[in-house]
């Protein structure tokens, strides 16, 4: 079968699971195989997606909060609230392989993977970025420069170079191998904290390379306008790779108030990103880089991870679902109804939809 | 002439006191002694009961602290912790606390009506007494007036807020304007407290003198209500201007700044705790911004610290001066928020069933008060509305809800929500 033309314009959805809890990542294995995602429920689902059969892994003791497969073994490694990393082998099942107990103080908000399989690299709430050796867990090196958590991460794609998003917008890169501190990109503007917030807001939520390691997009919010709801602009900005200077800031068409956190370059150069809002709908945006102004934007929920597919066809956004109780109380009167908010993982199949075959043919 | 029903009563219509017996009053013991029979006063100035609000403005997560259940459907992802109370569990962003919960209480089912801030603040802040009608004190102004001032020397009731100060005389509804609050901008005194160099003692008081005089004069043909507030606040801004060194920087124990915490809610409850010592009767100290819809969690781990470690210390150093026996202390907020998480990774306004922390006073030691669902998300069995919460408070302070009545214009008016009680399980 012919690989079909890319045209994020006809996008659809070809595929949805669902799943009774908020999920907050979820990712496609290299071999576009399975669909790993965790979140609320402690628990990490993978799904088969040749037939739908599903497993479970449970040894999380609280939320899943980030996830990574490995690029050529058949491993998975998910990451929580408590600093605990587990690996895991999602084809064969069973408990984790070996676990990480104290990868971070608190949260290990990212978690990303050299592309010769080599190193797991780790970033969270101590704003200390950790290698670890993927093949056991063992602790190999800590790059320590960043002042406050660490929410995101970036390997270029020739696999030279790591990068690291925190809260106060600063981006730092890193040599792979080297492990060396090479270069700080300001990304401030991603940060907010007026003279009457009580905390900071915002922060570099998202990373990603284009293929060609040329351009680097830094995703996050700017703007906030208080440290309560947190609504701010959506906003991603887009580094020429080469200089670290900042070329393009791309914005959203739409209404959404949260921070894009999950981006991804597709093959043709297009970007992606997904943001939230409170109680409405939000979009999943594509953007051809050197203009703010989106190329195309498809209305969908909150959404809280992006990823795609090996074929470069199919993009899988973690959605949320309202379960209808959202919003203020009081709520005594519904108290059987009052049930946790859910998921749809949807596929969004990049191409024209094939017509549907007439019946008899 | 009526007989008064409790010691600690104002409901005699001897009691009632017109602007005019106010005013005469103002630059001393506000009112005071014009409300109670000498007798009464000098048994209420013994019991010298204090009051500390700690006000958490937007509504504070019972799950990332009193309440935290991360076992539940609804809990969030933060480790629960051992308090000092053998099976009882706080939140890990409450660690200072968990360590003093012997010495607190927490009620777990408080179960209020309005989920909305613009009405949900004043009716919790006034006790959401049933409506006659009028409009009723805010919580501090209620204690203003009932009890009068515990310290003759300085104002009743401080608001130590974030942002700008000045007199706040509609927290006094229908009490009138001498019953309103001096907030305290970031807790500093009021501006031009410090008598200038040039100005001497003799010149500043004939300026004081002729000064009401002028107003006595304007007062006699016009409504006295905004005269009657500017009076007040020039009143308490005198009495402070005396007391100069409490709100002295350079006088405070650098061991303190760092057990409270430099950010504004930590110099805030510091300076309450100055201002208790030094005997203000109400201090409600208020953090705006807890109204988390969005990034709740991130959030919470910055915001809930914020109150821990202030609020443990407080209580210590309120048990090691000897005062938390007189002075209760409230961790409040208008409601809690919502088990369901939102699509901004927020939780929203609850009222269903939400908690509350309390201490000194005849508060009970180390009493975790309610039953929830499994989940936390209602009330099993009945919860408890402000109201009660309100008859709680005025019996810890010596007064009797059910006895005592504000008069305004010739009506009777309960302090307190008729249909509720005191919660007899938090009290000692």
């Amino acid at each position: 079968m012919n690989t079909p033309v890319l045209d994020v314009k006809k996008a659809w959805v070809s595929r949805e699971l669902k799943h009774d809890r908020q999920l907050f990542r979820a990712q496609f294995s290299p071999d576009g195989r399975f669909i790993a995602a965790g979140g609320q429920d402690k628990l990490v689902h993978v799904w088969e997606l040749d037939g739908e059969k599903k497993k479970t892994f449970n040894s999380h003791k609280t939320w899943v909060s980030s996830l990574v497969f490995h690029p050529k073994a058949k491993r998975l490694f998910t990451a929580d609230y408590l600093g605990v990393i587990h690996c895991w082998n999602h084809e064969a099942g069973g408990g984790p392989q070996w676990t990480i107990p104290t990868a971070d103080q608190d949260n290990v908000r990212a978690l990303i993977v050299t592309p010769d399989g080599r190193f797991l690299i780790s970033g969270g709430d101590d704003a200390i970025v950790k290698v670890w050796n993927a093949d056991n867990g063992k602790p190999v090196g800590s790059l320590e420069g960043h002042k406050e958590c660490i929410f995101s991460l970036a390997i270029s794609p020739d696999g030279k170079h790591l990068v690291s998003g925190d809260l106060y917008g600063s981006v730092r890169q890193w040599g792979i191998g080297s492990w060396k501190f090479e270069r700080e990109l300001d990304a401030k503007i991603l940060h907010t904290r007026l003279d009457n917030f009580i905390a900071d807001v915002g922060g570099v939520r998202s990373l990603a390379f284009n293929k060609d390691s040329k351009l680097l997009a830094v995703g996050g919010m700017k703007e906030a306008k208080s440290n309560a709801f947190c609504p701010g602009k959506p906003t991603v900005l887009i580094f020429d790779w080469a200089t670290g200077k900042q070329k393009t800031e791309l914005r959203i068409k739409g209404k959404s108030d949260g921070p894009f956190n999950a981006m991804c370059f597709l093959e043709d150069g297009t970007l992606t990103g997904h943001t939230e809002i409170l109680h409405s709908d939000s979009e999943l945006t594509f953007w051809e880089t050197d203009a703010p102004e989106p190329l195309h934007s498809i209305k969908n929920g909150s959404a809280y991870d992006l990823s795609l597919h090996p074929d470069g066809r199919q993009l899988l956004v973690t959605t949320y679902v309202s379960g209808g109780s959202s919003g203020n109380g009081a709520r005594k009167r519904h108290r059987e109804q009052y049930t946790p908010n859910s998921t749809n993982l949807k596929i969004f199949s990049l191409f024209s939809k094939p017509a549907a075959k007439k019946a008899g043919c | 002439m009526n007989h008064i029903p409790h010691n600690h009563a104002c409901g005699n219509t001897e009691h009632g006191v017109s602007r005019r017996q106010m005013l005469g009053t103002l630059g001393g013991a506000v009112g005071f002694g014009s409300l109670l029979q000498p007798g009464i006063a000098a048994e209420i100035k013994k019991q010298h009961k204090q009051v500390c609000l700690i006000w958490l403005d937007g509504g504070m997560s019972q799950y990332e602290s009193w309440h935290p259940l991360p076992e539940s459907k609804f809990g969030g992802p933060f480790r629960s912790i051992k308090t000092s109370i053998p099976g009882v569990h706080f939140s890990e962003l409450v660690p200072e606390t968990a360590k003093i919960a012997h010495k607190i209480s927490v009620i777990r089912t408080m179960e209020t009506k309005d989920p909305n801030h613009s009405t949900g603040v004043p009716r919790i802040q006034r006790g959401d007494p049933i409506d006659r009608g009028v409009i009723y004190p805010h919580l501090g102004s209620a204690v203003a007036k009932l009890l009068g001032p515990a310290n003759p020397n300085l104002p009743p009731y401080l608001w130590i807020k974030p942002g700008n100060g000045g007199f706040i005389a509609k927290e006094a509804g229908f009490l009138g304007a001498q019953y309103g609050t001096l907030a305290l901008g970031d807790g500093k005194p009021p501006i031009h407290i410090h008598r200038p160099d040039g100005v001497s003692a003799e010149v500043e008081a004939a300026r004081n003198a002729l000064r009401l005089k002028a107003n006595e004069r304007f007062k006699a043909y016009r409504g006295a209500s905004e005269i009657d507030a500017y009076e007040t606040s020039y009143a308490m801004a005198r009495q402070l201007m005396a007391r100069k060194e409490i709100f002295d920087d350079s006088k405070m124990d650098p061991k303190d700044k760092e057990r409270y915490g430099t950010h504004p809610l930590g110099r805030h409850i510091l300076q309450a705790r100055r201002l208790l010592e030094a005997g203000v009767r109400f201090i409600k100290v208020n953090s705006y911004h807890w109204d988390t819809h969005g990034d709740n969690f991130n959030m919470s781990q910055r915001l809930i610290p914020q109150l821990d470690r202030p609020f443990a210390a407080l209580i210590n150093d309120l048990e090691d001066r000897g005062m938390l026996d007189h002075t209760l202390v409230i961790v409040m907020s208008e409601f809690g928020r919502t088990p369901i998480i939102n699509s901004r990774l927020g939780r929203d306004h609850w009222p269903d069933c939400w908690s509350i922390a309390l201490a000194g006073c005849g508060i009970k030691r180390g009493a975790i008060i309610g039953e929830t669902t499994k989940d936390g998300a209602f009330v099993n069995g009945e919860g408890y509305d402000i109201g009660h919460l309100f008859h709680t408070i005025f019996t810890l302070l010596g007064l009797n809800p059910r006895k005592t009545r504000y008069r305004i214009k010739g009506q009777k008016l309960a302090i307190a929500h008729d249909d509720c009680e005191p919660i007899k399980e938090v009290m000692q």
